[in-house]
């Protein structure tokens, strides 16, 4: 019996193993590449998608308890094909970088965007601990998430 | 590439339900709680097992459940769930720094206490030192009984338990303990620690340790209880740089395990400072 994956909004199927990474099945076999398997060891948070809403490394995810669950992708966080507050905001900013661990940052600000209008600077760098960067910087990212803040 | 293949997940939607698979399937099983460990293990060119049970739908091992005399805390508590629901618990102060501040904010979501501590190869897990110093102990369950035990004991049996035991619940005694972790990680945040130390003493009127409980994690391969320096402790006011001092003379009973980030005497000669800080952070 295979997978039963609903991911986007959209009902997929996978006959992949119950135990592999949801990563592999989200690139391999639904051609989503925006989640990077980058260290495959939850630390460089490349790969980082929302399950119910939850940023989730998914190399750490087996696909079989990914099942029933609501998963999104960075190629489904735009709303009714605008983009979300912080994906406005990144663009505004110049904030955007190469697009290897990129992707996870903005899945994982567009949670705490939602999340906790209240936050600070200090709770948007704590969010970022698990989303790693090795070209550039954090700073304009921080900037744009204090700007989608300010905006929503 | 380095993924997991192969093995066949069962979602137990009960505790009967978990040990009974547990049971039949035998040494070809393991419980699955967060994943954290144990999707990794290709990357440390380990096979699989070639059946999990999953615990993470079992309402009971989420349960928190907070007592005047116990805290008790079931397996698959996320450590982002256990921190949460004892911030307000000032004598767990130790245990919500461990919860609260280990690897980032979505491994706290999906690591859980129970795989914590029954991860006989993760010398460093925050919760193990943690729970020493609070005197914790642990409840095994089997489709034969249950069983609870120290956590100083579990930890030198859990690698050697029987197929078909899973570790079911933490309970945390309430003593009105002061207490505090020290951990330094190579970055500031997102790291494994090198070194850990957590700290709980009783305190009379006057500031004297009455009773101390020291544990050291990630120094070496198992975390444990520094009773020498327990006892130069007890009866003294607890000063930072006494503690510190006194950490100074008797770390050389700890044998740093060597890896390729941290050498071995590296581990070992932090441990004063981190006892400085823990005792700082009481106040003292």
């Amino acid at each position: 019996m295979g997978l039963s994956l609903t991911v986007n909004g959209d009902h997929l199927t996978s006959t992949a193993d119950p135990i592999t990474p949801l990563i592999d099945i989200l690139r391999e076999e639904f051609h989503l590449t925006g989640a990077k398997p980058v260290c495959r060891e939850g630390f460089c948070g490349a790969c980082m998608v929302l399950i119910d809403g939850k940023p989730t490394p998914s190399c750490l995810m087996p696909a079989a308890l990914a099942e029933a669950c609501d998963i999104r992708t960075v190629e489904g966080l735009a709303v009714n094909g605008g983009l979300n507050p912080i994906q406005v905001a990144l663009e505004a900013c110049d904030a955007v970088q190469c697009g290897m661990c990129f992707p996870g940052m903005v899945v994982s600000l567009t949670h705490l965007v939602t999340t906790r209008p209240e936050a600070t600077r200090d709770d948007i760098r704590a969010a970022l601990t698990g989303n790693i960067c090795r070209c550039t910087g954090y700073e304009r990212i921080i900037e744009a998430a204090l700007l989608a803040l300010a905006t929503t | 590439m380095d993924t997991p293949t192969s093995g066949s997940v069962y979602v137990a939607p009960s505790l009967p339900a978990a040990l009974d698979a547990l049971d039949e399937a035998g040494s070809e099983a393991a419980p699955f709680a967060g994943g954290t460990w144990i999707m990794r293990a290709p990357i440390r060119h380990e096979p699989l097992k070639s059946r999990y049970v999953a615990i993470g739908k079992i309402p009971e091992l989420h349960a928190i459940k907070v007592d005047t005399d116990v805290v008790e805390i079931g397996a698959a508590v996320t450590h982002a769930a256990l921190a949460t629901a004892l911030a307000e618990l000032s004598e767990f102060d130790v245990l919500t720094a461990a919860a609260g501040r280990s690897a980032n904010p979505a491994i706290r979501g999906m690591a859980t206490i129970g795989g914590n501590l029954a991860t006989t190869a993760f010398a460093a897990a925050d919760c193990v030192p943690a729970l020493l110093c609070l005197a914790a102990e642990v409840e095994i369950a089997s489709r034969g009984g249950r069983e609870r035990i120290d956590l100083e004991q579990f930890l030198t049996m859990r690698s050697t338990l029987a197929p078909g035991w899973l570790l079911q619940r933490i309970i945390v005694p309430r003593r009105g303990r002061k207490t505090a972790h020290a951990r330094l990680p190579l970055r500031q945040a997102g790291d494994y620690p090198t070194a850990i130390v957590s700290l709980a003493v009783s305190l009379d009127d006057a500031g004297h340790v009455q009773s101390a409980r020291v544990s050291v994690g990630s120094v070496e391969p198992v975390a444990r209880r520094w009773e020498r320096l327990e006892d130069a402790l007890v009866g003294h006011k607890l000063n930072a740089t006494k503690a510190a001092d006194a950490a100074a003379g008797l770390a050389g009973e700890f044998t740093g395990r060597d890896s390729a980030d941290v050498p071995a005497w590296y581990r070992v000669r932090v441990l004063p400072g981190l006892v400085r800080r823990a005792a700082a952070a009481l106040g003292s």
